[in-house]
């Protein structure tokens, strides 16, 4: 019992931190003790209290409900970005890696050309021009990350392809579609999860980057970088309440990152360094 | 060594005549008539302003001689003026390019510091307490967002021990001991970003060396503990971090936007968030080239610095 915990430490650190955000993001309506959206002038800049857990921001509103509904908005901006970036990318990472050839060859140039470029900059470019918000924000995010996913599955699923049962199928007749679906795609997909899950933490590191800079989303709907980026203007007068939406952040991440070395050294243990 | 520099040069340049021609484009890639979006409704009811406008973006030229014009212009350092207040583009990036440059440069220093030593320790102890901390410090490191770490920097060593001031810029030649404390909390920031990469590729690194037959070599010679890790292992575990941090250069750039943001560090990214802000279409362009042409450059320099390192490469 104790090995397993020593071996298992990682997932039993970080599953708990997520299930606690994924709770507070499903059931911040119930939970958040005040309305996210309320000013209170007169309580401006305060440091927690047992009126407000977490204090209140630079208009007042109450922190910590802010941050509950403001993982909802951190959470499924990461997700849907994700959602897309995988679809796109695990379509053309098989396409890429069964046909090989040329195909393989192209798309593999392409793909490098578009890495060499720093995401934020694309980012913050249609973002200012094409307008914030929800809709625009996910699918620049899974844009910007269906590449490196692309990149990962094709030489996945190259190497799978040249194995003895997918050439069997072949012999045996089998039609392109069935090889990839059935043969190739089940064996993969240890890897395609442990893309998915650092995929969500880049999402999630991107989106608060932009919000921080004012290019995500809007307020008066808060999301944790938007927060620090308000809050950070307002160090002097009080530094603890940019603490806190900070904090959360790095705790999310750090969350998703070790759930993502878990599961790398669960599923692949071949790889494991 | 010279066929693989030249080699090297003009991949470059090819990457930047791509990255050129992107970039000419934007303007014409973004929704809606650039005049109109810059002048806004009242604006663009005056048809002389709209076509002085359009002139001085040579939106009247047809889309080949705009875009011969924009090659010539780049090709002689011209970017054009900026539209928001008339100073040429290049004065702006002549003034900000060093000051973006020398982030880059402190915080890679900083990195190489603080991620050297921890990946050697994380190797030489891999299943004791200590490796683990190594790997702590990693995951950290990795997981910090750039704006998280500034802002606990700020609240510790400006708010509360009043060592350097929260945020701002002092040129060199007015104050240098105050240039030098204005930019250690953004470097320091930017730095910490990246300690996490250097940790784990130096880790990994020594680790897979640490199983070659030359250390096992080293250490049956009866050459001390000390001697083989730093001589025999250290030096060739070397090699790959040197590769990976040309790659993650483009980390550095972007985790630059939020830091200069944050400290109001007069640098190219926030040159950029400004004039995407204010729809200056020159300054925009030029920005965008200049970051992407140092990025082309950092990482041009750190192959060739590869190349002397690692003699296989030169010659494969």
């Amino acid at each position: 019992m104790r090995r397993w915990i020593l071996r298992q430490h990682r997932l039993l650190l970080a599953g708990p931190l997520l299930l606690v955000f994924l709770l507070a993001a499903v059931f911040s309506g119930g939970l958040a003790p005040a309305d996210p959206l309320k000013i209170d002038a007169r309580n401006i800049l305060q440091s927690p209290s047992a009126q407000h857990l977490l204090g209140t921001d630079q208009l007042g509103r109450d922190i910590l409900s802010r941050l509950m509904y403001g993982s909802r908005i951190s959470l499924s901006v990461a997700g849907a970005a994700v959602g897309i970036a995988t679809l796109i990318g695990v379509a053309l990472g098989l396409l890429a890696g069964y046909l090989g050839r040329w195909v393989e060859g192209l798309l593999m140039r392409f793909i490098d050309a578009f890495l060499c470029i720093p995401e934020i900059f694309v980012a913050i470019v249609v973002m200012a021009f094409f307008g914030s918000g929800f809709g625009m924000l996910v699918l620049t995010i899974g844009t910007l990350y269906f590449p490196q996913f692309a990149r990962v599955v094709c030489s996945v699923a190259a190497a799978v392809r040249r194995r003895e049962f997918v050439e069997a199928s072949t012999a045996l007749g089998a039609p392109g579609l069935r090889i990839v679906c059935r043969e190739i795609l089940p064996n993969i997909a240890s890897v395609i999860i442990v893309q998915l899950t650092f995929t969500m933490s880049f999402a999630m590191l991107l989106e608060a980057g932009l919000s921080f800079l004012g290019l995500g989303i809007m307020p008066p709907q808060p999301s944790w970088g938007q927060m620090v980026g308000d809050l950070k203007d307002y160090v002097h007068i009080n530094p603890l309440p940019v603490l806190f939406p900070s904090l959360t952040l790095f705790v999310a991440i750090f969350a998703i990152n070790t759930i993502g070395d878990w599961l790398q050294d669960w599923l692949n243990p071949e790889i494991a360094g | 060594m010279l066929r693989y520099v030249a080699f090297r040069i003009w991949a470059s340049l090819l990457t930047l005549a791509i990255v050129g021609t992107l970039v000419f484009s934007i303007i014409h890639l973004l929704p809606g008539d650039p005049v109109l979006i810059l002048l806004g409704e009242q604006g663009a009811s005056s048809p002389e302003v709209v076509a002085k406008i359009r002139r001085q973006l040579r939106l009247d030229l047809p889309l080949g001689s705009q875009y011969y014009e924009w090659v010539r212009g780049v090709a002689r350092l011209d970017f054009g003026v900026s539209l928001q207040n008339g100073v040429p583009v290049l004065q702006e990036l002549r003034a900000r390019i060093p000051r973006s440059l020398e982030l880059i440069l402190a915080s890679l220093v900083i990195a190489a510091a603080l991620g050297l030593p921890l990946g050697v320790l994380g190797a030489r102890y891999s299943n004791r307490s200590l490796g683990w901390l190594s790997s702590l410090a990693a995951v950290f490191s990795l997981s910090m967002p750039s704006f998280v770490t500034g802002v606990i920097l700020v609240v510790t060593f400006s708010l509360k021990f009043q060592l350097f001031p929260s945020s701002g810029y002092v040129a060199p030649s007015e104050d240098l001991v105050g240039h030098l404390l204005y930019a250690i909390l953004p470097s320091l920031t930017l730095g910490i970003g990246f300690v996490g990469v250097v940790i784990r590729m130096t880790r990994g690194g020594l680790l897979d060396v640490l199983g070659k037959g030359y250390v096992r070599t080293a250490r049956a010679k009866g050459l001390p503990e000390r001697r083989v890790l730093y001589r025999h292992a250290l030096t060739n575990a070397l090699i790959p971090v040197i590769t990976l941090i040309g790659v993650r250069a483009g980390n550095l750039l972007g985790g630059m936007v939020i830091v200069e943001s944050l400290f109001n560090w007069p640098g190219l990214s926030t040159l950029l968030v400004r004039s995407c802000y204010d729809r200056d279409y020159p300054m925009m362009q030029g920005t965008l080239l200049a970051i992407f042409a140092l990025f082309i450059v950092i990482s041009l320099a750190i192959d060739l610095c590869h190349a002397t390192v690692d003699p296989r490469l030169r010659e494969g």
